[in-house]
């Protein structure tokens, strides 16, 4: 299931973020959710936790209705949308879901395998778990391909989604 | 009936195999398609009948994972398919991934083959490791993989049954199709409700709509309780990251099985009311139109190759494989034409070929001594291969565009003994059935026409519940067998619990054993099951290496694509034999509902057919025939207006 790199536990009063990398790995520029997952955890600060959301998402919504609620979710991803390579993109989800037949396929896909952002806010949203806060970092992946690293360009963005991220961690 | 009518392979009582004399035994001529749209007079005749006669794709190709689309021609008037087309649209190529890998990479590797399933195949990888080094687990080791089997299976099965089978027979669904079906299961009384405890069949299919139905809901439930109890020995789902040769890398303790327990319990009452649930669905449709009964039907030809090690017998070889896999949970067996002629593994295994004619692959033709360049000519028995055996198969993509006539798909033709078969729960629970029973009937008795299972009792009381082999086979019967799979699972994996209970009171807790990665050449193949039919995985490795490595999945047997005789693969022939039930007064309005019953009871591991009908958006096209856009190698997903 979910791996959680947090090494902090928010004492009670705190404000708590989940902070949820999503994509596929090895996957080059689109695995940038999994590498934020992998790598943020250790400098969270307190009341931040930071997961791998790369799993279906009928078991995200699962897990996280299991939780006390979070004040706000951060969900970072690299969906390809036709952008500048590099464009990084925060908005807030407007919780809009599509019509129950369009849910429907979304929920088959998550149980079928099918691991993506838009499926992961329409099943989750859909089904339950979310907090009212649901942040979205999206980053335009440039090259695409197999393998473990990323293109030169996207490698000198990480910084700035490092920086995303913590930025939408707070109030 | 002999073993094999159709393969050059004499098979005599004590279970050895010859190939029969001739220049060229494993010779065949093909035959050519005419389909449908290559053929103008035909097409001609077939337009003039004023729309009636349509093309329908449903086709998800535009969707994320989208890795099956199905062509159809069908005659609206005459309410017949007459035509059908099976394309798997995504090349895998883990074959070609794993050569020249540490053979051990196999198991995490292949475990990516399948995001619903992949744990089946890191079994199916280690079991084949297995037998190529030589090495078999403790007992305790095969007792777990047997749970970390079962537990897949009861996540796999409600899962289909209620998320992706079920939304076809909701209220929605059946509304919007036959609503005269839907008048009449408001007035149908639930003989299950007993068992369910839902008043009326219509309650039932309310139950099953999708997102608010409460089946719906538990279902989803339920797959959660199976991935729970799965963790605690895998680690995680669906790629557990603790199957290795030799065993499991994860200690268990008595804790670990009480957890497990717990939760293999909720599934004694929940597989009652599932079949209960089921037994009601089915019978309801058969009583309002029989006609139902032959919906997704085709031949009673089926292939299983045997589940759920005996942790006594099982030793890995191949030199034992027959008595062995005897002894499994599930017996190994073929049934052609509804009689059993093989439980042996070796001839199940001797049976498999794989064709590439109609499919985006080369013919592979060997640089070996044996007939047609085969590099094996022999199994490690002596046994006779075909040429096209996985054994002997190599992996050569060849890309290309869509013709019905040539190449359509990335599924290759699997056969056995030239014939195509379907796998499935029903397979395990069929051959099991007609085999004679072994000593693991503790909770299931085979009785050669039926299975019967006796369920301990938990908020519903003990009962027996029995499966009967069916005498028409069709799409509604593989969802009642699928609903019973879930008890069939539950007896299995209980009885396993207590087997390994038991070992532990002896102090046998050993789960795994050392090896050594051999570095002479070697063969090795993993006989297993996913929750939608037999899984094998076969591999030759040298100098520490794979050389070879072939994959062959429930799904590349029922996606499969016509053969070098021009006959279809199961959902090809299920889809052709399909009678259209579906009430509609216009043309446009068709669905195809009877067509995604029928494609979906085989419970295909793509995730794109999961998708069920949404009007006129995204992924049921309905374009009158024509012969645009098939063979011009533009996208076979373009509809014509």
């Amino acid at each position: 299931m979910a791996r959680t790199t947090t090494t902090r536990t928010p004492e009670v009063g705190v404000r708590r973020v989940l902070v949820g990398g999503i994509g596929y790995r090895f996957l080059r520029d689109e695995s940038v959710g999994p590498y934020m997952a992998d790598t943020l955890g250790e400098r969270a600060p307190e009341g931040v936790e930071v997961e791998d959301f790369g799993y279906h998402p009928v078991g995200l919504h699962q897990n996280l209705t299991d939780r006390e609620a979070y004040d706000r979710l951060v969900i970072v991803a690299a969906p390809r949308r036709g952008r500048a390579p590099g464009t990084i993109t925060t908005y807030q989800w407007d919780r809009v879901l599509p019509s129950p037949e369009e849910i429907q396929v979304r929920v088959s896909e998550a149980v079928t395998g099918v691991i993506d952002l838009d499926g992961l806010l329409v099943v989750v949203g859909a089904l339950g778990g979310f907090p009212d806060d649901v942040v979205v970092i999206e980053v335009e992946p440039g090259e695409e391909g197999w393998g473990d690293s990323f293109s030169e360009l996207i490698a000198s963005r990480l910084p700035a989604i490092e920086e995303a991220v913590w930025t939408s961690t707070l109030p | 009936m002999s073993t094999f009518t159709e393969l050059p392979i004499d098979l005599g009582d004590d279970g050895r195999a010859s190939l029969k004399d001739g220049p060229d035994p494993w010779a065949y001529e093909t035959k050519e398609l005419h389909p449908i749209e290559d053929t103008p007079e035909k097409l001609a005749k077939l337009l003039e009948r004023d729309g009636q006669v349509r093309r329908v794709d449903f086709d998800p190709v535009t969707r994320v994972a989208g890795a099956l689309a199905f062509h159809t021609v069908v005659d609206l008037e005459s309410r017949q398919v007459l035509e059908t087309d099976s394309m798997a649209t995504l090349f895998r190529g883990y074959e070609i991934i794993l050569k020249g890998r540490d053979p051990r990479d196999a198991i995490f590797i292949s475990s990516r083959a399948c995001g619903v399933c992949g744990g089946v195949h890191a079994t199916t990888s280690a079991l084949a490791l297995e037998m190529a080094f030589g090495i078999q687990p403790p007992p305790m080791g095969t007792v777990a993989r047997n749970l970390l089997l079962s537990l897949e299976y009861l996540y796999d099965h409600p899962l289909h049954l209620f998320l992706l089978a079920g939304p076809d027979f909701s209220e929605p669904a059946v509304r919007s199709t036959n609503p005269e079906l839907w008048s009449k299961a408001q007035d149908t009384p639930a003989a299950g409700k007993a068992k369910h405890g839902f008043n009326t069949v219509a309650e039932i299919m309310t139950g099953m709509t999708p997102l608010t139905g409460s089946l719906y809901a538990e279902a989803l439930h339920m797959t959660r309780v199976a991935r729970e109890a799965y963790v605690l020995i895998g680690g995680k789902y669906p790629h557990p990251q603790t199957v290795v040769p030799g065993g499991i890398s994860a200690t268990i303790d008595a804790s670990d099985m009480n957890e497990i327990m717990l939760r293999i319990g909720k599934f004694f009452d929940y597989g009652q009311k599932v079949v209960a649930i089921w037994d009601d669905i089915v019978e309801f449709f058969y009583e309002a139109n029989p006609q139902y009964r032959h919906i997704g039907t085709r031949p009673k030809n089926l292939i299983e190759t045997g589940q759920w090690d005996d942790p006594y017998a099982y030793d890995g070889t191949y030199a034992n494989v027959d008595s062995w896999a005897r002894q499994r949970w599930s017996t190994p067996g073929v049934i052609v034409e509804g009689k059993l002629v093989t439980t042996a593994m070796t001839a199940v295994n001797m049976g498999l070929e794989e064709f590439v004619e109609h499919s985006f692959y080369e013919e592979w033709t060997g640089n070996g001594k044996g007939p047609r360049g085969a590099q094996f000519p022999e199994d490690p028995l002596g046994n006779p291969l075909s040429p096209y055996h996985p054994w002997n198969k190599d992996t050569i993509p060849k890309p290309g565009s869509t013709s019905w006539k040539e190449k359509y798909s990335w599924s290759t033709a699997p056969r056995w003994d030239r014939k195509a078969m379907e796998t499935g729960p029903f397979s395990r629970m069929w051959v099991t059935a007609l085999s004679p029973p072994n000593d693991k009937t503790k909770f299931i008795e085979p009785t050669g026409h039926s299975l019967r299972m006796n369920v301990p009792g938990g908020a519903l009381p003990k009962a027996t519940v029995e499966w009967h082999v069916p005498e028409i086979w069709g799409a509604f019967e593989r969802n009642r067998a699928r609903a019973n799979a879930i008890l069939y699972t539950a007896l299995i994996a209980y009885d396993n619990l207590l087997m390994g209970l038991d070992m532990m009171r002896k102090g046998e807790t050993a789960v795994s054993t050392s090896y050594k990665v051999p570095k002479d050449f070697r063969m090795g193949a993993g006989f297993w099951g996913a929750g939608r039919g037999s899984l094998t995985h076969h591999l030759t490795m040298d100098d520490g290496v794979l050389e070879n490595y072939q994959i062959l999945t429930p799904s590349t047997w029922m996606a499969s694509p016509k053969d070098p005789w021009g006959n279809p693969g199961p959902y090809e022939e299920a889809v052709l034999a399909t009678p259209l039930l579906e009430n509609f007064e216009k043309p446009e309005d068709f669905k195809g509902i009877d067509v995604l019953r029928t494609i979906r009871s085989f419970d295909p591991c793509m995730p794109c057919t999961t998708h069920i009908h949404t009007d006129d958006r995204v992924i049921t096209r309905e374009v009158i025939t024509c012969a645009c856009g098939v063979d011009d190698g533009s996208d076979h997903n373009h509809a014509h207006a």
